[in-house]
């Protein structure tokens, strides 16, 4: 592991920071709980769609300890807000606020900051007056696994298909293509939607999560393994196959080690190209009220109230903050990709 | 004393769309226990096809027809796909002509050596450990990359792939033909310990004849898919029976003098959809007489060597 970040690090910085980006972005979809100052359910009906307050130190033109200003409501019926420069809150750390379980274990009244009195909405608010920051890291939970799990399951489903069908040829390589065909023959999007509509609509929404996943990775799988099958028929004509099998290298062993393997170069990047096509789906099944629901927090449920909603995108643009998320989440994943496809290639030692 | 592998009648052919060509006619082979026995021929002469059917790595198109191989007592020809992955390794191992191309380029060497490890119990890296020292490569190629090795180095882990199971046979096909002439003699130099200390049987595939001299007991020359001659390494070099194996032989450039130019072998390898009738090697053959185009020789028995030419015994006796 040491020596593949140091690869990676001399072989493209722009991948090597990528990867510490994601590792900060899960680092926060972890500790959301620690980190968030309000419960993502909480409502502040008085002060929706209100801008950021972010905190300053300087007052009066004196250096002053972390504070934030009150909020007056100016208009209710607009969402017209002005920053009262008369009342004063200072920010503190550890503050007491309304209980809940960390990581769904430990329970606890403290948060990691907060505002006592005043309002701290580092990412302003949204229609119903929730923190759009705690939602921002709560919905990273959601966003940022779903994307690995549903990765994992089709990349699995894929690989294996794929180099089942490529090396065994014949009848296994037709009947699996052919599945692989009426898979892509559906429009992806109309496919997701009736796999979708196909279950009742009130689940919970741990089992909403879990369906996404299914039904991203069920569709995703087919374009992959059939690119995986091109790659091994090509691949299963190499020496090394034909050397392994006259060690009496089983089949399965063979596709495993000696053919897929060697599709790593085009499997991590299609791996990582593939992973911002998870979050645009749940977050397009968010939209259409088919994916995770609230009061649960996603960055595609986040974003999809501001799509055909000009009110917002021009008066409140902080509620844009989760699309600039998911744009640093699928850059980081792509260039993240270049590099790992870089590193993981022997030539390029 | 047993042998090792034991060729009955074997036939060969390719199947393509409906037409069926035979490449492999009636091949006769014996290997005893310790013994090399090298296979010579022309390129297309199926040198290879024999070695293949033995693995039973031919590919899917091409199939043995009529005939047995018997590999320590046991029928090749009539195991089922597990029974084939159990022997490959553990009755008979192969290396190839071109070592970087038959290892994973992604996996270390040491790796690559352990997984073609049998046995379940037991420490597998001392396995590998052991075996790299045998085949004379530090221990520091466990941890290298196949890329990082000299293509000598790269051929010594193949044989230490191929002989890690104990194999009592050990098929290489052209091992030396890409490596240089000193590389080449280590590599033959090596072949030759572990048959020692193995009791190894190996069948040794070469064009080059006078490298299948220096390793090889027995040489078996090829020609158009059959077996034409088998005799004592020394003897078909001295004194060659069949008129391909002299040719062959007359083309050995340490037989000229400086300057003196070089005798070639008319003509090409017959084409196996249409040979020629009667004898394959009839048409380049400066022997030829009336009966070589009207039927195909058999195999004779000359003073203890094989050979299929009618030169050779009386006519009746061969047909």
């Amino acid at each position: 592991m040491k020596i593949f970040m140091a690869r990676l690090k001399h072989a493209n910085r722009v991948s090597y920071l990528s990867l510490w980006i994601l590792a900060v972005l899960y680092a926060l979809a972890i500790l959301a709980d620690c980190l968030a100052p309000y419960p993502y359910e909480q409502q502040n009906r008085q002060y929706a769609l209100c801008p950021p307050t972010v905190p300053s130190v300087i007052k009066d033109g004196k250096i002053h300890r972390p504070f934030v200003y009150g909020i007056d409501i100016v208009n209710p019926a607009f969402k017209e807000y002005s920053r009262d420069t008369a009342k004063i809150y200072p920010v503190v750390f550890f503050t007491k606020g309304p209980a809940r379980k960390i990581l769904g274990l430990f329970p606890s009244e403290r948060y990691l900051f907060g505002a006592p009195g005043g309002k701290i909405f580092l990412f302003g608010t949204d229609l119903h007056g929730r923190d759009v920051f705690s939602r921002i890291l709560y919905g990273a939970r959601i966003s940022l696994s779903i994307g690995i799990i549903g990765v994992s399951i089709s990349f699995i489903l894929g690989l294996l298909i794929g180099g089942i069908s490529g090396y065994f040829g014949g009848k296994t390589d037709a009947v699996l293509m052919r599945l692989v065909e009426i898979i892509m023959m559906f429009p992806f999007f109309y496919l997701m939607l009736a796999l979708r509509a196909a279950f009742p609509p009130n689940l919970s929404s741990i089992q909403v999560y879990l369906l996404i996943v299914v039904i991203l990775s069920l569709i995703g799988w087919a374009s992959l393994a059939r690119i995986i099958r091109g790659m091994v028929l090509s691949l299963k004509e190499e020496e090394y196959v034909l050397a392994a099998r006259s060690l009496g290298i089983s089949s399965f062993r063979i596709i495993t080690r000696h053919i897929l393997p060697n599709t790593l170069s085009y499997t991590i990047t299609a791996l990582t190209l593939s992973v911002p096509g998870y979050i645009l789906g749940e977050s397009a099944l968010s939209l259409l009220g088919l994916g995770i629901q609230e009061p649960h927090a996603s960055w595609g449920n986040m974003l999809s109230v501001t799509i055909g909603n000009l009110r917002i995108l021009t008066g409140a643009p902080w509620m844009l903050i989760p699309g600039f998320f998911i744009f640093i989440t699928v850059i980081s994943f792509n260039f993240l990709g270049d590099g790992i496809r870089n590193v993981v290639d022997p030539k390029n030692w | 004393m047993e042998n090792t592998l034991e060729i009955k009648g074997l036939e060969v052919s390719v199947k393509t769309e409906g037409n069926s060509v035979r490449i492999l006619g009636g091949i006769n082979l014996e290997i005893e226990r310790n013994e090399s026995v090298a296979l010579v021929g022309e390129s297309g002469s199926g040198k290879t096809m024999t070695a293949m059917s033995v693995m039973q790595l031919l590919p899917k198109n091409i199939s043995a027809d009529r005939g047995e191989i018997l590999l320590q007592g046991r029928n090749i020809l009539a195991m089922n796909e597990k029974e084939l992955r159990e022997m490959r390794g553990t009755a008979a191992g192969m290396i190839f002509q071109e070592p970087s191309s038959y290892l994973n380029p992604l996996f270390t060497v040491g790796s690559q050596i352990a997984e073609a490890v049998k046995e379940e119990k037991g420490n597998r890296k001392e396995k590998v450990m052991r075996i790299l020292k045998d085949v004379e490569l530090k221990s520091s190629a466990y941890y290298q990359y196949p890329h990082q090795l000299s293509g000598g180095m790269q051929q010594r882990v193949m044989i230490a792939m191929a002989l890690i199971n104990n194999p009592a046979l050990l098929i290489a096909d052209e091992p030396t033909t890409a490596l240089d002439a000193t590389t080449a003699y280590g590599i033959i130099e090596l072949l030759k310990k572990m048959m020692a200390k193995y009791g190894l049987s190996v069948l040794f595939i070469t064009h080059d004849i006078s490298l299948a001299a220096s390793f090889a007991k027995r040489i078996g020359v090829m020609y158009a898919g059959r077996l034409v001659e088998i005799s004592d390494a020394g003897k078909i070099i001295d004194k060659p029976l069949h008129p391909y194996a002299e040719r062959l032989i007359d083309c050995l450039p340490e037989r000229y003098n400086k300057g003196e130019r070089i005798k070639t072998i008319e003509g090409s390898v017959p084409d196996f959809k249409k040979l020629p009738r009667g004898c394959p090697f009839q048409p380049r053959c400066s022997y030829k007489k009336e009966v070589c185009t009207q039927k195909e020789p058999g195999e004779m028995n000359v003073e203890g060597r094989i050979v299929r030419c009618f030169r050779y015994g009386n006519l009746s006796e061969n047909g």
